[in-house]
């Protein structure tokens, strides 16, 4: 057998991946080649004895115990986590509701002068979501795949309609209505962010 | 206890860990036997094992049906070797070992094995890690080039590549 193509293609006529003209290629060499098909004894020998190793093992010792311990451990652990991650998200929730008081009309909320606090709202309510959407990676391996893609196709909704809403603030910062659009949406993701973390945490 | 494999995974599910026993029972050995190649490494295939395992029973849920449970726990298992392979390499902690052929001569091993084969063992545990896991995905677990290559993180190309360099290695280690 000569050079590395060599190899590879007696390796791939072993496996059975070569196209019928590679193949015959092959086959042709290896008629005048007696190293080359040595060496075609040889990997069939390998791979067969490979696929025919015994596919169970026991381990030495049980190990039954201590995978029970750390279930249990990590139940216990769960439920402190649980808890936490119910805290930090009402405590998200608080903040946001906050901020986006200050940006509701003059009937629900104390009324601030046009783009007052504006900015500093806008970064408290990514933070928040930031920190909610980490849960929501953290977790997104406890639900349904579909209950996953169905909450990412919602999220993008909600993100759409927020991004529309930013972009007609900046021209309009004034906006009462606008505003309001853009708290409604905010609101909206908020609200399945939490059902995110109430339902991965149960 | 029931024996029932459907009715032992759906009481799992629902928390039943004398269930999730059972069903460690039944297919410890099938892991250990990947972990055990995998990493080349007792000691190490324990662990794993004992990973694989709690990270099963974390994502028991997840578990559908879809295909059979044992090819969901296996694939669970390589994931599971070799993102921990992945972050001790990050980490540069550890050296990956490949010294360590007695780990497959226990009894448990040579019962099971005949001499040729435990020559094979040990040579596969002497492979250098890349080549080895891909030679042990390949030729002894069945998985496909595209499948090693998703699971891995490296490219088909690579995957044939160090299967190839796995052979040629293992060859010239049992002509010796």
């Amino acid at each position: 057998m000569t050079g590395p193509h060599m190899e590879t293609k007696l390796n791939e006529y072993v496996d059975g991946t070569l196209a019928a003209r590679e193949r015959a290629t092959v086959e042709a060499h290896l008629v005048d080649c007696a190293g080359c098909r040595a060496a075609i004894v040889e990997l069939r020998a390998l791979v067969t004895a490979a696929g025919a190793l015994p596919k169970s093992i026991a381990p030495e010792r049980d190990l039954w115990s201590a995978i029970d311990a750390r279930i249990a451990q990590r139940a216990t652990y769960n439920v402190h986590r649980a808890f936490w991650r119910g805290a930090l998200a009402a405590a998200a929730v608080l903040v946001i509701v906050l901020s986006l008081n200050r940006l509701l009309p003059p009937s629900t909320a104390p009324y601030r002068p046009a783009g007052q606090g504006w900015a500093a709202v806008q970064a408290d309510f990514d933070r928040t979501t930031s920190e909610l959407g980490l849960i929501f990676a953290a977790e997104r391996e406890r639900l349904r795949p579909e209950t996953v893609v169905l909450l990412e196709r919602n999220l993008a909704i909600i993100d759409a309609a927020m991004a529309e809403s930013r972009a007609a603030l900046a021209r309009d910062p004034a906006s009462v209505e606008l505003r309001g659009l853009f708290a409604a949406a905010a609101r909206q993701k908020v609200e399945l962010l939490r059902w995110v973390v109430r339902v991965a945490a149960s | 206890m029931h024996s029932d494999p459907t009715d032992l995974i759906h009481r799992a599910q629902q928390g039943d860990r004398t269930a999730f026993e059972a069903l460690y029972r039944a297919h410890a050995g099938r892991v250990y036997a990947l972990c055990l190649r995998l990493t080349a490494d007792r000691a190490l295939a324990e662990e794993r094992t004992q990973d694989a395992f709690v990270r099963a029973w974390e994502r028991l849920a997840t578990f559908r049906g879809e295909s059979a449970f044992s090819s969901w726990l296996h694939r669970l298992t390589v994931n599971e070797v070799l993102l921990r392979r992945r972050a001790e390499r990050r980490r540069e902690q550890r050296v990956l070992t490949s010294d360590d052929p007695a780990a497959l001569e226990r009894p448990g091993a040579a019962d099971a094995s005949s001499g040729s084969a435990l020559d094979l063992e040990r040579a596969v545990a002497a492979l250098p890690a890349g080549a080895r896991e891909v030679f042990v995905l390949h030729d002894v677990e069945g998985y496909r080039h595209e499948e090693i290559a998703e699971l891995t993180g490296i490219a088909v190309g690579t995957s044939k590549a160090q299967l190839f360099r796995a052979r040629r290695l293992l060859r010239e280690a049992l002509n010796r």
